[in-house]
């Protein structure tokens, strides 16, 4: 039953990753909801899409990264650096819109993932060690040049206060309300955009095509230059809303925020299914991969064990989970008599 | 020919930093011609290939496509004359569907910006149509056989209305009733107009269907050929410019007491009830189409394909070779069928490869590997085997084929096994390097060696073999003594065993459908 329905919305069947990720998550709000009865709720949910909203986005352009075959770990810089630039910027100019504090952002974080690119190609550098190279200078750069003060709540501009406090809707009980955030529909539309481009346009098909063979690729003649610029100047756009999502939620601006957290990110599009080795991974996956690291994070609580449990758990289920699927594919290829390390 | 080429060149001359990898190619391709191409490794064709298609540009010459001359030539400009290359690797891209391999070439030229999913299956139906091949269009490519992969790399190149096809190598990995098809599949295409240029330097099936053989040799063209006037013989004479004969390998040994006995050997799937055995100074020929069992079965004796029932023995003595470095402590060794991905470490120098095998020979006396000990343990192998490039700094991946697999049959000899295991150990060399390979290769028998010989070609067993087992869908079919290799025709009966087995029906392996079904499974290739 649960096969016809997948299939039929995404037109393919599930793959072992997300199946077992779908298990995995029943049976922890099984066991979560059996503890602790105010968990299983719309309030939880609600938090769940609030607390998860900005890791959501950074996931989405971490897999197209990891789709086109790079490694990219300067998004979380990115997204402080867009972020808090553009919010200096509205400040400067004394310019309290949400819409150009949001513009501002997306742009710089596109221009520094544009960087990104043009160094990747043109130095012919592995991805990771360029965007390790470029995090450390764009953030660098930011402190050096804007400086590192904080904003608190009286200092952030109106506009992402109430952006940040908005919800499409609420839901009053007798001594409390809840609601559920703008940041939901956000992601919503972010991720139905990201299915677009890589599934419906050439260009996202080129990114596929790259990631499984660039030398085959640019033979057919997809231009690997114009492919990497998309996909980097994507995830720094993207990384860019991110930035100010994560900013508003808080209603609070610390340029020092988020910077190390890239990992993490990385882990939960890994876990859903994307290969390191470039040309696969899916949007469900990497959905289900960060709704499942977000419920560990938040919902821990519920079963009494601190958030370092979290860690704990997430990396368990990553590396037993991997490591039996990867398992089960040797032993498939040591059928066929194919003696390769992946 | 009384009508005009389709494609034609005229002195064509490039250089390499100051090499002279052409010098002054005339070349024509009539309409609806299948034609060969063929020459050692180095001789220029790729170079060639390299000039018609776009991606380099010759420095002297003119080419000229359907009567109009090219004056510049880019890749996308030579695909919009119709000029199509289908390389060796194919280009494929495994982790996106049949359709979208076939389509996005198309598509990308017709500067589509959005994917039609309805035009793009279209477009792929239309070409497999066109060959007559029914393949599932959702299915992604890593999927697929060698033999269909190289299919929809044809209609991939048929999408941009190619008039004239580039294959190199199209044969190399397909088994015997594929090769069938896909030559099939070229006739036809050539009732209808298309040219092929096969790219080859190995007699076999593709020189059958070609109306005529152009031979390179040290870039230069050697001359046009009717596939009618030449023989194996004059062949390798014109691509390497002497004659070359193989010399044909008689034991001398005395010594009868087999080394390695294998009983009953069986392996669900793989091969069944194999027995055979090899004495010091045996060449045994292991032989049969491509999925026979030939190779599970040489995995088996080296421990990395564990048989089911049977029996294993060295010397008299039953062993149990579980892995591969039980196999070496039982003095068996083994030569992989692919060079590169199982034979070498490509990316490390001719040293460090050679040595691999020996690594408790090269250590000092507190038990470090020693750098000067793991070059003279190279050199001596280097020389030995007459690798042309005497500098062992050099990554094993510069290295021609030929030089490759020298040096990765002597990272055996040097441990001296009883039993050489050599899995098609010529593929993709050239002639000169094939004969130096022999050489080797009976002297390490004639020094009392045993010798497991696996090969697709008839002339390489029967140059080299004293014995010869045939494998037919796993089990064994036909079997030659010393003397019925000796006898007058046994070449013309070998071919006959291997291509006409007297167990008729069809191969019973452990094929590509065991990761099909894998791969299908995960379906990373259509939404979401």
């Amino acid at each position: 039953m649960m096969r016809n329905v997948t299939t039929r919305v995404l037109n393919r069947k599930m793959t072992p990753m997300e199946k077992f990720l779908l298990a995995i998550m029943a049976i922890y709000i099984v066991i979560v909801a059996s503890q602790s009865p105010k968990f299983f709720s719309l309030e939880t949910a609600f938090d769940l899409a609030r607390n998860g909203s900005g890791a959501m986005i950074l996931a989405l352009g971490c897999l197209i990264v990891l789709i086109s075959g790079g490694l990219d770990v300067s998004f979380t810089a990115i997204a402080i650096v867009g972020g808090y630039s553009s919010v200096l910027l509205s400040r400067a100019l004394g310019v309290d819109n949400l819409l150009f504090i949001v513009a501002g952002a997306v742009i710089i974080g596109a221009l520094l993932g544009s960087i990104n690119a043009v160094i990747i190609h043109f130095f012919q550098l592995s991805t990771l060690i360029a965007t390790l190279g470029t995090a450390s200078v764009f953030h660098g750069a930011m402190v050096i040049l804007l400086g590192s003060k904080t904003f608190t709540r009286a200092d952030v501009p109106q506009s992402m206060l109430d952006f940040g406090a908005f919800s499409i809707f609420t839901i009053k009980e007798e001594n409390s309300q809840y609601g559920l955030t703008i940041f939901f529909p956000i992601v919503i539309a972010v991720g139905v955009l990201t299915w677009f481009l890589l599934y419906r346009t050439m260009i996202g098909r080129s990114v596929f095509a790259v990631g499984s063979d660039p030398e085959s690729a640019s033979r057919i003649g997809i231009n690997i230059l114009r492919t990497r610029l998309f996909v980097y100047m994507y995830v720094g756009a993207l990384s860019g809303l991110m930035g100010i999502i994560y900013f508003s939620g808080l209603a609070y601006i610390n340029p020092a925020a988020l910077v190390g957290t890239e990992l993490g990110v990385i882990a939960a599009v890994v876990i859903g299914g994307a290969k390191l080795t470039g040309g696969e991974g899916t949007i469900l996956g990497t959905v289900l991969g960060v709704v499942l690291w977000q419920l560990f994070q938040n919902t821990l609580v519920h079963l009494g064990l601190s958030s370092s449990f979290n860690d704990l758990f997430f990396g368990a289920v990553l590396v037993f989970m991997l490591g039996f699927i990867y398992l089960r594919q040797r032993q498939a290829n040591k059928r066929a008599l194919v003696f390769t390390s992946n | 020919m009384t009508e005009s080429p389709i494609l034609s060149a005229r002195g064509l001359a490039k250089s390499f930093g100051g090499v002279q990898a052409l010098h002054g190619i005339d070349f024509e391709v009539g309409v609806g011609e299948i034609r060969c191409l063929a020459g050692e490794n180095g001789s220029g064709k790729s170079t060639f290939v390299k000039i018609i298609s776009g991606v380099n540009t010759a420095d002297h010459g003119t080419i000229t496509i359907a009567g109009e001359e090219m004056t510049s030539m880019n890749p996308r400009e030579a695909s919009a004359a119709g000029i199509q290359v289908i390389y060796q690797d194919l280009s494929l891209f495994g982790h996106l569907s049949v359709a979208e391999n076939i389509a996005i070439n198309r598509m990308m030229h017709d500067g589509s910006r959005f994917v039609n999913r309805t035009t793009m299956r279209e477009i792929a139906q239309q070409q497999l149509t066109r060959v007559g091949v029914d393949l599932p269009l959702d299915a992604p490519v890593s999927s697929l056989s060698v033999a269909n992969k190289q299919i929809v790399a044809i209609c991939r190149a048929l999408s941009m209305d190619a008039r004239i096809l580039f294959m190199d190598e199209p044969t190399t990995a397909l088994t015997g009733r594929e090769v069938q098809r896909l030559l099939s599949i070229i006739i036809d295409l050539k009732d209808r107009g298309l040219s092929t240029v096969f790219i080859s330097h190995k007699l076999d099936e593709v020189f059958e269907v070609a109306d005529s053989i152009t031979i390179f040799r040290d870039g230069a063209k050697v001359g046009d050929f009717a596939a009618s006037d030449l023989d194996e013989l004059s062949l390798s004479r014109h691509m390497t410019g002497r004659d070359v004969t193989y010399n044909r390998y008689v034991r001398e040994q005395t010594d009868d007491a087999p080394i390695l006995e294998v009983a009953g050997l069986s392996r669900k799937g793989n091969y069944e009830n194999v027995d055979f055995s090899i004495r010091p100074g045996d060449i045994v020929g292991l032989t049969g189409l491509l999925g026979s069992g030939r190779t599970e079965l040489a995995l088996s004796l080296f421990g990395l394909n564990k048989p089911d029932s049977g029996t294993i023995a060295m010397r008299g003595k039953q062993v149990d070779v579980s892995a591969p470095w039980v196999a070496m402590k039982h003095g068996i060794a083994l030569l992989p069928e692919d060079r590169l991905s199982q034979g070498l470490f490509p990316a490390q120098s001719v040293a460090v490869n050679a040595s691999a095998t020996m690594l408790d020979r090269i250590v000092n006396k507190i038990g470090m590997l020693s750098r000067p000990l793991e070059k003279a343990l190279a050199d001596t192998i280097v020389r030995e085997l007459q690798v042309n490039n005497r500098d062992t700094s050099t990554p094993v991946i510069h290295l021609s084929g030929g030089n490759q697999q020298k040096v990765a049959i002597g990272k055996w000899i040097k441990r001296n096994p009883s039993i050489f295991i050599l899995d098609s150990p010529t593929v993709g060399i050239d002639i000169g390097s094939k004969s130096e390979i022999y050489e080797q290769i009976h002297r390490l028998a004639e020094s009392g060696m045993g010798v497991l010989f696996i090969s697709d070609e008839p002339e390489e067993i029967v140059a080299n073999c004293n014995r010869v087992v045939v494998m037919h869908a796993g089990a064994v079919d036909a079997r030659f003594t010393e003397d019925d290799v000796a006898a007058a025709g046994f070449k013309e009966q070998l071919i006959h065993a291997i291509s006409a087995p007297r167990h008729g029906g069809d191969v019973v392996i452990a094929d590509a459908t065991a990761i099909d079904a894998e791969s299908q499974s995960k379906g990373l290739n259509n939404d979401a």
